[in-house]
C-alpha cells in the first residue's frame, strides 16, 4: 500500500519510494540517509503529536509531519 | 607546520577528540561573517608544529548549511595537509557517507574510530584491517571519553603526511553516472584547480554553487552545463543526479559496513532506547522537562547566586584596592578622576559579579549538549512553538533569559546558536530580551515595596508570568513580518544516543563562553559606562548654585571652627586641609569598620589606621577620651553634612546634564504613560546595567535624611505617583529594551547593526505604548493599580493565546510547490 509517511502510525514500517521535494529539504533528507528502497519506522510520536521519531538505518531521526508528507513510502 | 583539518558528523565525538589530542591549547574564533565558531589549536608533536582546525560538524559536503558551508570553504581556501575523520564506530553506516565525501576531495585522511568502547558494548566489532584495505587510508581505533587513542592518531598523521606524495585517490565508481563526470571533467580541463579535479566535476554536477563561484568566470556555463547533464541523466535514467549520488554513497557505505563490521547479539534494544521511553514518554515528558529546566534554574540561577556571595567580596577588595589609591576629595569637590574611577570599577563589577551564575550555567548547557539531551528538548515542545514562529531548539534561550522567575538575556542569546532554522534563530534573538531579567527584580522589588505592598505575590507572578507570553507575541509578529522571507531550515533532526559528558569537555566548554562573555561585554559595556558617565556630569553645576553649596561647606566648617577652639585637639584640626584630612579618614575608617566581619579583621583596621594617622586615630576612635569625643561627634555631623550636600549636588548635576535634559524633553512623550523626567533618567541610565535603575532612582529620591527612610517610602511619600503611574512603570520595565550586555550578544549572535537597533527601539516603543494605554485607559475607567496589572496579563494572554490558534501559513514545504 502507496502513502506519505505521515499518516504512518507507531510502530509501523515503511519503504521509501520516492521523496517529493526540492531544493534544501531533498539535499537535508538525501544526507540523512531518505533514499529510496530505505525502510523507515515510526518509533513514537511527540507528546503532543507532532514532531515524529523515526529509525531510518540504524538511527534516530526527529521529522516533523509537514516534512514527513513529503516522503511517499510503501507501507510493509 | 602540519595543517590537520577535523571533519566528522555531529555527536561523533569530534571535540572530545580535538581536547584529547590538544590538549587545551586551543582558541576558539568566529569565522567572519557567521556565527559558527572554529576551534583552532596549535601544538607540538616531535618537534613539528601542528595546527589543528576543529571544522564544524556536518552530516555531508552538500553546501545547504552554514556549518557545511564553513566546512568546505576552509578544505577549499586553506587546502589542509591531512584530514582527520572522525566517526562514531557505534553508527558506522552513517558516519561512512561524510567518509566518501572526504576521501573523494583527494586529500590524504585518516579515519578514527571513535567510542570503540560504545560500540563494543553494543556488541559491535569492527574490522579496522579490512577497513584500511577497502577505502584505502589509516584507520585508527579511539576513545575521546576514555582518553585512549591520542598516540596512535598521531603517529598515524605524521606517517600519512610524510607519505603524502604516495597517497593513493579514492574513487567511488558510480556506474551509470560516470560519463556525465568524464563530461563535466574535460569542461573544466583548462581550468586552474587547488582540489581534485574529479571531485571538482562530481561538485559541479551537484550544482554547488559556492565551488562554482571559485572557478568563477566560468560560473554561467558550468551551471548550465551541470543543468543539462542533469535533464539528460533524468531523461535516460528516471533518477536526479542528487538523489543518485546519495544513494551509491549510501550503497557503498553499506558495502563496507558488512564487510568490516560483526554484530554480536542483533538488534538489542539499546540503554538509549530505554531511557528514551521514559523521557520521551507522552505522559512523562513533560514533568521530566519541568523537573530538569528547575534543577537547570535552581543550580545554575539561585545557586550561582548564591555563590555570589562568595565572590562579591574579591570584587569588592578589588573596588577598595582602587578607591584606596584615588585622590582625596576635598570637602565637596570631589576629584572627577576618583568619580569616573568608582563608576567605572561598579559597573564592571555589576556584571563581573554575574560570572558564577553564567559558569554553572554554560556548564550545565554542555552537560545537556553532551548528554543529547538538547534534540529530545526540541522534539518535546517543537509544536508549541512553530505556532509562533520558533523553534524546539528555542526552549533553552527561553528559559535562560528567564522563562522561570528570572535569567539572564545574555546566555540566552548567545544559546541561539545551534538553531538550525534561520527564521526561528532570528526570532529567538529578538524574543529572549522580553524575557525576566535577574537583574529587573530589585527594580520590581523597589517599586511593589512602594506601591503594593499587600499585593506583591500576585504581582510578582503577573510580572514573572506574563514575560514568556510576551515574547511569544513578539515573535509571531516578527516572524510573520520582518522576518518572513528569512530562510527556515528542515527540522530534520538527529536524536543522538545518550552519551556521558566527560569533566573536561565540560568544564573547558563553559570555561570558554565565560571568557567570551567577559572579554566582549564587559569590555564594550565599560566604554558605553564611560559615555553615560560623561552624559551624566556634564555639563555640570552652574556659577551659582556652585557658589551657594561652597557657602554651605563654609558656613559648616566654620561652626565646626568654633566649637572645637578651646579643645585640647584643636592644633590637629586648625587648618581646612587638617580638617578635610580627618574627614577623609573619618568616612574610610567607618565604611571599612562597616564591612569587616568579626573583631580580628576590626583589629587590623584600627592597626592599619593607627599606622597610617598615628595623631588622628584617636579621633576617630576616642574611647573613654572626652575631649577626643567631642571632636568625634562634630566630625560626624560634618560628614554628614557633607553626604547630604553631595546628594544635593548629585540631583542637581543629574537634572543639569545631559541626560538630565533628554529625561525632560521626552516627557511631553512619557506623560502619556505617567513618566516624569526622574523615571526617565533612571531607564535612560539602566543601559549600561539594569542596576543603575535602581541606583538612580534611589539616590534621586533619596530625602535629606535617606539613611533612615527608604528609598520606596521615600518614592511612596514624595513621588506623586499613584499605583496606577506604578503599573505604567513596571509594564515599561517589563518590556523595556535590552541592556547594553545583551544588544552586543544580540549583535554577535545576528552579525547585523541594524537588528541590534531593532532589538532597542522596538521594545522601547511597544513599553511605551503599552503603558500609555494601560495608563490613558486606567485614568478614564479609574482602575486601581492591581486592576490596571490584570488587565494587562489578562489581555496579553489573550493575545498570545489567540495567535498560537491562528493556522500557520508559515510552512515551508509543501507537496503542491514541487516540480517534479
Amino acid at each position: 500500500m502507496k502513502c506519505y509517511l505521515d499518516s504512518l502510525r507507531q510502530g509501523q514500517t515503511g519503504k521509501i519510494i520516492r521523496i517529493h521535494s526540492t531544493g534544501k529539504l531533498k539535499q537535508k533528507l538525501l544526507d540523512m540517509g531518505f533514499i529510496v528502497g530505505a525502510d523507515i519506522e515510526v518509533v513514537r510520536e511527540a507528546p503532543l503529536y507532532d514532531p515524529m521519531e523515526l529509525r531510518i538505518h540504524t538511527y534516530l531521526i526527529s521529522l516533523r509531519r509537514s516534512e514527513a508528507a513529503l516522503v511517499e513510502v510503501e507501507v510493509l | 607546520m602540519i595543517k590537520v583539518a577535523l571533519a566528522g558528523q555531529p555527536n561523533c565525538g569530534k571535540s572530545t577528540i580535538f581536547n584529547l589530542i590538544s590538549g587545551i591549547h586551543q582558541h576558539i574564533a568566529n569565522y567572519p561573517g557567521v556565527t559558527v565558531d572554529k576551534k583552532v589549536g596549535r601544538f607540538n608533536y616531535q618537534n613539528e608544529k601542528i595546527e589543528m582546525v576543529d571544522l564544524p560538524g556536518t552530516y555531508s559536503f552538500s553546501s545547504y548549511s552554514l556549518e557545511e558551508r564553513v566546512a568546505k570553504d576552509f578544505l577549499y581556501d586553506e587546502t589542509p595537509d591531512v584530514i582527520l575523520n572522525i566517526l562514531d564506530a557505534s553508527n558506522l553506516k552513517r558516519n561512512l557517507y561524510l567518509s566518501f565525501q572526504l576521501l573523494e576531495i583527494g586529500i590524504p585522511v585518516v579515519i578514527v574510530l571513535n567510542m570503540t568502547d560504545v560500540a563494543a558494548r553494543r556488541g559491535i566489532s569492527i574490522d579496522t584491517k579490512k577497513m584500511e584495505e577497502l577505502l584505502g587510508c589509516r584507520v585508527v581505533n579511539a576513545s575521546g571519553a576514555k582518553g585512549e587513542g591520542a598516540e596512535a592518531i598521531m603517529e598515524a598523521v605524521f606517517s600519512v603526511y610524510r607519505q603524502k606524495e604516495r597517497y593513493e585517490n579514492f574513487q567511488i565508481h558510480y556506474e551509470m553516472l560516470e560519463p556525465f563526470i568524464q563530461e563535466i571533467e574535460t569542461a573544466i580541463a583548462g581550468a586552474d584547480l587547488p582540489l581534485n579535479r574529479r571531485w571538482t566535476a562530481i561538485k559541479i554536477l551537484e550544482e554547488d554553487q559556492a565551488l562554482i563561484e571559485k572557478l568563477d568566470n566560468e560560473q554561467k556555463r558550468l551551471t548550465e552545463k551541470a543543468q543539462a547533464c542533469e535533464k539528460r541523466f533524468f531523461d535516460m535514467y528516471g533518477k536526479d543526479v542528487a538523489a543518485f549520488l546519495a544513494a551509491v554513497r549510501y550503497d557503498s557505505a553499506e558495502i563496507v559496513f558488512h564487510r568490516c563490521v560483526s554484530l554480536k547479539h542483533g538488534n538489542k534494544e539499546t540503554l538509549s532506547d530505554k531511557v528514551d521511553q521514559i523521557v520521551l514518554n507522552r505522559w512523562l515528558a513533560f514533568p521530566i522537562l519541568l523537573l530538569i529546566m528547575i534543577a537547570v534554574y535552581e543550580l545554575s540561577i539561585v545557586g550561582g547566586y548564591k555563590l555570589t556571595d562568595y565572590t562579591w567580596p574579591i570584587l569588592a577588595g578589588f573596588k577598595s584596592f582602587v578607591i584606596d589609591r584615588l585622590p582625596e576629595p576635598d570637602f565637596i569637590n570631589v576629584p572627577m578622576i576618583t568619580d569616573l574611577s568608582v563608576w567605572m570599577v561598579n559597573s564592571a563589577n555589576a556584571l563581573l559579579n554575574y560570572i558564577p551564575v553564567f559558569f554553572i550555567l554554560f556548564a550545565m548547557i554542555a552537560i545537556m549538549e553532551d548528554v543529547g539531551y538538547m534534540p529530545r528538548l526540541a522534539f518535546i515542545l517543537d509544536r508549541v512553538f512553530k505556532k509562533y514562529g520558533l523553534h524546539g531548539q528555542s526552549t533553552l534561550p527561553l528559559v535562560l533569559g528567564g522563562a522561570m522567575v528570572g535569567g539572564c538575556a545574555v546566555p540566552g542569546v548567545m544559546s541561539t546558536k545551534g538553531i538550525a532554522d534561520e527564521r526561528a534563530r532570528m526570532a529567538t534573538i529578538l524574543a529572549v530580551p522580553y524575557m525576566n531579567c535577574l537583574a529587573k527584580v530589585p527594580f520590581y522589588t523597589l517599586i511593589l515595596g512602594a506601591f503594593f505592598k499587600d499585593a506583591m505575590g500576585i504581582m510578582m507572578f503577573y510580572i514573572s508570568t506574563v514575560t514568556l507570553f510576551i515574547a511569544l507575541i513578539v515573535s509571531k509578529l516578527l516572524t510573520s513580518t520582518v522576518l518572513r522571507t528569512r530562510e527556515t531550515a528542515p527540522f530534520v533532526m538527529e536524536l543522538p544516543p545518550y552519551h556521558l559528558p566527560t569533566f573536561k569537555g565540560v568544564v573547558l566548554r563553559a570555561a570558554q563562553r565565560v571568557w567570551v562573555y567577559v572579554k566582549k561585554v564587559v569590555s564594550i559595556v565599560l566604554v558605553v559606562a564611560m559615555a553615560l558617565f560623561a552624559l551624566l556630569q556634564f555639563p555640570g553645576l552652574e556659577a551659582d548654585s556652585k557658589r551657594i553649596f561652597d557657602e554651605k561647606v563654609e558656613k559648616a566648617l566654620s561652626t565646626f571652627d568654633r566649637k572645637l577652639q578651646s579643645n585640647p585637639y584643636y592644633t590637629l584640626i586648625d587648618t581646612r586641609e587638617k580638617v578635610s584630612t580627618l574627614l577623609n579618614a573619618y568616612d574610610h575608617y567607618k565604611s571599612k569598620r562597616m564591612i569587616a566581619s568579626g573583631s580580628q579583621e576590626a583589629q587590623k583596621i584600627d592597626e592599619a589606621f593607627l599606622k597610617k594617622y598615628p595623631n588622628l586615630f584617636i579621633l576617630l576612635k576616642p574611647h573613654e577620651d572626652q575631649a577626643a569625643k567631642t571632636v568625634n561627634n562634630a566630625v560626624r555631623q560634618l560628614s554628614n553634612v557633607r553626604k547630604d550636600l553631595l546628594r544635593q549636588i548629585k540631583n542637581e548635576k543629574i537634572e543639569k546634564s545631559f541626560l538630565g535634559i533628554v529625561g525632560h524633553a521626552i516627557e511631553p512623550l512619557t506623560h502619556y504613560a505617567g513618566f516624569d523626567w526622574k523615571i526617565n533618567v533612571a531607564f535612560l541610565s539602566s543601559f549600561a546595567a539594569r542596576e543603575s535603575a535602581v541606583a538612580t532612582l534611589g539616590s534621586l529620591y533619596e530625602n535629606a535624611k535617606a539613611d533612615a527612610t527608604r528609598a520606596e517610602e521615600a518614592m511612596a511619600d514624595n513621588g506623586g505617583y499613584s499605583p496606577l503611574s506604578a503599573v505604567a512603570i513596571l509594564i515599561f520595565m517589563i518590556l523595556t529594551p535590552p541592556c547594553i550586555a545583551t544588544m552586543i550578544v544580540v549583535k554577535m549572535q545576528s552579525n547585523s547593526y541594524r537588528w541590534m537597533l531593532f532589538a532597542t527601539f522596538f521594545p522601547i516603543t511597544l513599553g511605551l505604548v503599552s503603558a500609555s494605554l494601560v495608563f490613558g485607559f486606567g485614568n478614564a475607567l479609574n482602575w486601581s493599580g492591581l486592576e490596571a496589572m490584570g488587565y494587562f496579563y489578562a489581555s496579553v494572554v489573550g493575545i498570545a493565546l489567540g495567535l498560537g490558534a491562528m493556522p500557520s501559513r508559515l510552512s515551508a514545504w509543501t507537496r503542491a510547490n514541487i516540480k517534479n
